[in-house]
Formats: C-alpha cells, structure tokens, sequence
C-alpha cells in the first residue's frame, strides 16, 4: 500500500514537473515567426557616420496672447502665429588622427506677424560652432573656434552652466533640455587633460566686442555670427573633476568674468537601479539681479544712463549663491521623472515682487517704467537666470508612450512664492527612422499679479514636421 | 598484522569504489553562472556593432545600430561599457557609459552628460543595462533551484541548471533573475527578469551561438516583454574585434572626445 503511494506520489511530482517544463517552454510561443529568422551578419558600423546630425524641419507656431496686464507689455508684442522652416547640421571632419573640425549650424527662414515681409530678418542662420579640436598628447587636447562649453548635472536649471547667458536665439521649444542644444557658442581656447579619474580643462574667451542690447525676435542678426552675445567679456573657466571614493568624482569650477568670479560644483550620487540625486551648486559675489540688469540696460543705451531705477535695487555686492538640487527616478513602466528644486539668491524676492506689480500697475505708471520693468524681466531671459528666487521643477520623459513610437515629454516650473507655472507638454511621433511629426503646446498658468501669470503669452502651440537624412 | 593489513586493503577498496561511483564535485551557483558570463564576454577588452531590431505584433518596426566598447575591470571584474548610437540618423552620436559606478547619457546635440539609471529606456523594449556587457556572477547573488530539461530558442531540448539570481549590487540592473545554463557548455540559454515587486518584466532566449574572439558564443538575443507580450526586441551581436581600449575612455568627459573607428 505504503508502495503504490509512494509511486502515485512520484507520479504526481512527475507530471508536475513536466507541466512546469511544459509552461516553461510555452514562452516560446510569444516569439514572433520574423522574429526566429537567422537575420544576416550585423552590419559592421558605417565609418565616421556617427559624428553627423542632419535634419531639415518646419514649424508652425501659433501664440494666445494675454489681455488685461497688470503691467503693460511695451511693444512689439509677442508674434500671435509664426511659420519656420530650417536646415539643422552638425557635423565633425576627422583631418588626421589627431586633428578634427567640428561645425554645427541652422539656417532659418521664418515669418512671423509682427514681421515684414520679405525682410532681412525672415533669414536668420545661427552659427552655434566651427572649431578645431588637436590632440596634441594622448588625451591632451587643444580646441580653438567657436565652441558650446557646457556644465552641469542638473536638468531644469545649471547654475554652473557659466557659458549659458545670451547664448539662445529664438528658441522653439521652452524645455531646458532643448534650449541647451538651440544655442551659439563661445569663440574660445580650450585645453584639456584626461587622466585616469582625473580631468582638468581650462577655457579662455577673448573681449571682442563691447556688450549690445538684449535681443527680441523682431531685431535678430540675420546672417551675422552674433559673437557680440557671446564675447563681450574676457572670460576664463578652469573646471575639474576626480574620483575620489566609491561613487564619489565632485566636479569643481573656478569661472570669472568681467571682475566677477564664481565657484560651482557639480555631484551625483546613484541610489539603487532606478533612482539617481545630483546637486549642482554655484556662488560669488555679485549684486542683486534688479541691478545687474538696469546698470546692463544703461550701459547699452536701452535705458536712459541716468534713468532712475522704477524699483529699489541694490547695488552692493554680495556672496549670492544659485542651487539646483534633485533627482531622477525611472519607473517600471519606462517613464522617467526629474524633481528639482532650484534657488537663486539674487532673483526676485518676494518683496521685489510685491515692488514689480505695485510700481508697474499704478495709475502714475509711465510707459517708461513699464517699460524698465519689463527690460529687467527680458534681461533675466537673455541671461537664461532664474527670475523667480525659489521654484519647483518636474519633468517627465516617456518613450512609447500609450502607443509604440510616441515619445512625450513634459515639464512643470512652479514659482514657489505666487505658484504660478510654466508648463509645457510635447509629443513626438516617429513615423519612420527618417520622419518625425509633432507638437507642444506651452502655457503660462497663474494669477494675474503672479511671475507667469503677469506674461503677454498666455499659451501657444506648435506643430512640425522632421526629416532626418 | 595479515588482519589488519586485510582491513586496510577493504579501505583501499571502498575509497576508489567511492571515487570512482561519486561524480564530480558539484559545481555552486556562482560557479556557473561565472562559466555562463565567459561563455557571453570575450575576456579581451573588445568592440561589437550590435543591431537591436524591434517587432510589435509580429511585424518588424525599428532597428537601431550601437557600437559597443567594452573592457573588464580587473578591480571589481565587472565590465566597464561604452555604447554609440549609429543608427537611427536622429540619434547618431549619442552615447552611454558605464564606468564602474556610474551610467551617464551623453548627446552631442547638446554636447550635455546626464547621470541615468540602468533602468532608464534604451531604444524599444530594452533598458539600457539589457545593452550592457556585464558579468552576473558580480552583480547577483545566486542559488541553484535545480535540473530542469528546457527548450531553447529553437525548441531543442537543453538540460539545464536552473538558478534563482538576487541582485547583489546597485549596479544590477534587475532586482532578480532566473537564469537556465545548460549542463556542461555553460551555455546561457533563457532567463527572466523581474521588478523589485517580484513582477516578470522580460524573458530573454540565446541562440546564434558561433565562434566569435576564440569561443562559441551566443551572437543573438530574443527579449520578450512579459507586460505587453505582443512586443518583441532582438539583438544581434556582431563584427566583434579585440580592441585595446584605453581605460580613460571609460569616463565622463571623454565621451565628447570619442572619435568613431
């Protein structure tokens, strides 16, 4: 009896097992017929193809604008629609094994409706770089031209990003992440020295034109390299980084330009398979935005140079500090998040926003203090500065979103003193490797005597078409 | 002492029968699943173009072309990984490095490094880490469940030692793995990768295997996405060369300094 269960039981544990074998092997039937053709031998990598971007894109953009400002907008006012077709190139030449060439490019053909037309600001090309890169030892280089010199950790805000200021031209799109590839360069010398855990790099930017007016969209340089944005200052940055511990390689900045010199520091830290915490940190001594940007305006004659400042400013110099500190997080489903929160000691206070709207929306207001308020407003822009002294930051990337070959992104910029927000949302279609169709749509959300509650553009939408070769 | 000599040759006896009946002693579980990692990784620091195709309902959709660098780090013995996007034309140049701590995503579009996690999406169903070079046997921890007899990619039977794999550091990409070795070869033949809530995410079959640096290797991967099971990716793993590749390749800021072979 004792025998024959024991058999029975070995039978069960039998079948078992052969079920589980069987369940196991039933996977196989997800893969696709296709899927198990033998496919030909890999195609070996195409020389040189990957050091190239080439596209060609048209874009409409369509703007609401915003009635009943508390401070009024001094004209132009802001484009209510505008149509954009552009030739998108970067591109490095290998001259010898040392020496290479790198240039990247768009040429613009644009109308707007605050825009003649034809006019010469219907063609605008922005040169963003042409350079020689030597190396001159192994892993020693020397770069000569005009050069994007990028640095930070973070996403939504670099403090530490010190080649940033007047470096956009008529952006787009709002995403920090895009507007960090939509920009010119700076003409500089750059050396660089790679160890093993050690990188040390110095740039140095010649003074070749004396600062210029901040740029709106209506008095762009058409055809003209615009080095007056980016070299109207001598400027010099030594930046390096080492491993020093496990997970631990801080990247440390010195930067000065124009009697202003700063420090920065970069880090990150991963925590487990998903979650990544960077902070980004940079400080020096300077004054307070309010003035940096009125004594910027009397310099270049947009205001008058003895005009008197619509609201307090300070012109004393202190240690002032910029931060950005957050983290990603990717989730099972493949959308990744990034939270940050962002501080910039010398933008708008409350104070100074309670002195914008109260200044600006009385009865006695002129237009020529509106219209200095809203330089300083338009100076921060240019300057790609946090207005806003403490704000929230999130942005989500989603590739295959809902459906195979969607990708959409999407970040919200919060004030945190008035809550108000910029908020943008993008979707990209892939309809082949070649082709991309797309949109966005970018609102300023808030009340009326809020940060971007008080903007002429209450929202726009674009629409484009890409093809990549 | 005719006794005694007697009981000695009996003992003689039983300890060669022993030895000859018992079989070899077995092998742990990270024994395998190291074999298993230098069936998969040539041991030379090498260079491979890999071609990632992606099927959605059975119908081929995208294919992606990445270069990938990769060099074993005599410190840790993990891999140290760099990957260059070639094709699609919208993401030439781009690239992904693993250094030994960290993955960071560079662009040179916007000539930016971002820090990501392996869990950060690749192209289609494949995480970054899924493009890797990495040996198991460092970053998980494994226990052998048992034998089991499997089919393979192409439904052959294949005797396999099935393991349970717990991730052993913050580098694994997934939180646990069951991996099927077959006897004797070693051979990586199918495995499944599951969240940090225990829910299957993929399934991976080998195949393809081929002589490739010195050693028959699988050239071919099948990921299945066990959430959307209509969605399929393959790997293709080709024109390997043994490359000397320097080690300060494998850092941050030489990612804008790689120049393309």
């Amino acid at each position: 009896m004792i025998a024959r269960m024991c058999g029975l039981a070995l039978l069960v544990l039998a079948l078992a097992d052969a079920a589980a074998f069987a369940d196991e092997n039933s996977d196989l039937d997800l893969i696709p017929e296709a899927a198990t053709q033998r496919p030909g031998p890999a195609p070996a990598a195409p020389a040189g193809a990957a050091n190239q971007r080439l596209y060609l894109e048209d874009a409409f953009t369509a703007t609401a604008r915003r009635g009943g400002l508390l401070v009024p907008f001094p004209p132009p006012k802001p484009a209510s629609w505008q149509e954009r077709l552009f030739l998108d190139a970067r591109k490095q030449w290998a001259l010898d094994d040392r020496l290479n060439f790198t240039l990247s490019d768009r040429f613009n053909l644009r109308a707007q409706d605050n825009l003649d037309f034809p006019n010469h600001e219907n063609t605008i090309n922005d040169f963003r770089e042409g350079y020689a890169s030597w190396e001159a030892l192994d892993r020693t280089y020397l770069d000569a031209g005009r050069i994007n010199l990028k640095s930070g950790v973070a996403v939504g805000f670099n403090p530490t990003d010190f080649f940033k200021t007047r470096a956009v031209v008529d952006p787009l799109s709002v995403d920090p992440t895009v507007l960090r590839e939509d920009r010119v360069g700076t003409l500089m010398g750059l050396g660089e020295r790679i160890w093993q855990g050690v990188t040390l790099m110095f740039a140095v930017a010649p003074k070749l034109y004396d600062p210029t007016p901040v740029y709106n969209n209506t008095n762009l340089r058409s055809f003209d390299p615009s080095l007056d944005r980016t070299n109207a200052h001598e400027r010099f940055l030594v930046k390096g980084s080492a491993n020093l511990a496990d997970d631990f390689a801080p990247e440390l900045l010195v930067y000065h330009e124009a009697n202003r010199t700063s420090f920065g520091a970069n880090l990150t830290k991963g925590i487990g398979q998903k979650t990544v915490a960077y902070a980004e940190w940079a400080g020096g001594r300077r004054s307070s935005l309010i003035d940096e940007a009125l004594r910027y305006g009397r310099l270049t004659g947009t205001l008058p140079p003895t005009a008197p400042s619509a609201i307090p400013e300070d012109p004393a110099r202190h240690f002032q500090t910029q931060l950005s500190i957050g983290g990603s997080y990717t989730t099972e489903s493949k959308i990744t998040f990034n939270l940050e929160y962002h501080f910039n000691q010398a933008g708008f206070s409350r104070r100074d926003w309670t002195n914008w709207f109260g200044v600006g929306s009385a009865p006695t207001a002129s237009a020529a203090i509106t219209r200095q308020l809203w330089y300083i407003r338009s100076y921060a822009a240019e300057q790609q500065e946090l207005l806003a002294e403490q704000s929230l930051f999130l942005r989500f990337d989603w590739v295959d979103a809902f459906i195979p070959r969607l990708e959409l992104t999407g970040f919200i910029n919060t004030d945190l003193y008035d809550g108000s927000s910029l908020i943008q949302m993008t979707a990209d279609y892939h309809l082949s490797d070649a082709w991309t169709v797309g949109g966005l749509v970018i609102a300023d959300v808030g009340r009326a005597r809020s940060d971007f509650g008080s903007l002429p553009q209450a929202a726009s939408v674009l629409f484009r078409l890409a093809r990549y070769f | 002492m005719y006794k005694r000599g007697s009981m000695r040759g009996v003992w003689v006896l039983a300890l060669l029968a022993l030895a000859v009946a018992a079989p070899a002693q077995a092998e742990t579980a990270q024994e395998i699943i190291a074999a298993s990692d230098k069936i998969r990784n040539p041991q030379e620091p090498f260079r491979s173009t890999n071609t990632l195709t992606e099927f959605i309902a059975g119908k081929p959709r995208d294919q992606n072309v990445l270069v990938v660098y990769a060099k074993e780090d005599p410190a840790t013995h993990q891999f140290r990984n760099l990957i260059r996007y070639v094709a699609p034309a919208r993401d030439q140049g781009k690239m992904v490095l693993l250094d030994s701590h960290a993955l960071w995503f560079y662009d040179p579009n916007s000539k930016a490094s971002v820090r990501i996690s392996p869990q950060q999406r690749l192209i289609g169903q494949a995480a970054i880490g899924d493009a890797l070079t990495v040996n198991l046997a460092i970053d998980y921890t494994g226990t052998l469940l048992g034998d089991e007899t499997i089919q393979d990619a192409g439904r052959k039977d294949r005797q396999c030692w099935h393991l349970d794999m717990k991730a052993a550091t913050d580098q694994a990409v997934y939180n646990r793995v069951e991996y099927w070795v077959e006897h004797g070869t070693h051979y990586p033949v199918k495995a499944k990768f599951y969240s940090d809530s225990g829910r299957l995410l993929k399934i991976l079959y080998y195949r393809g295997f081929e002589e490739q640096l010195g050693r028959i290797r699988p050239t071919e991967a099948i990921i299945i996405d066990a959430v959307d099971t209509s969605l399929v990716t393959t790997f293709k793993f080709g024109d390997f060369h043994a490359q000397n590749i320097p080690d300060a390749w494998f850092q941050r800021d030489y990612l804008p300094r790689l120049q393309p072979e």
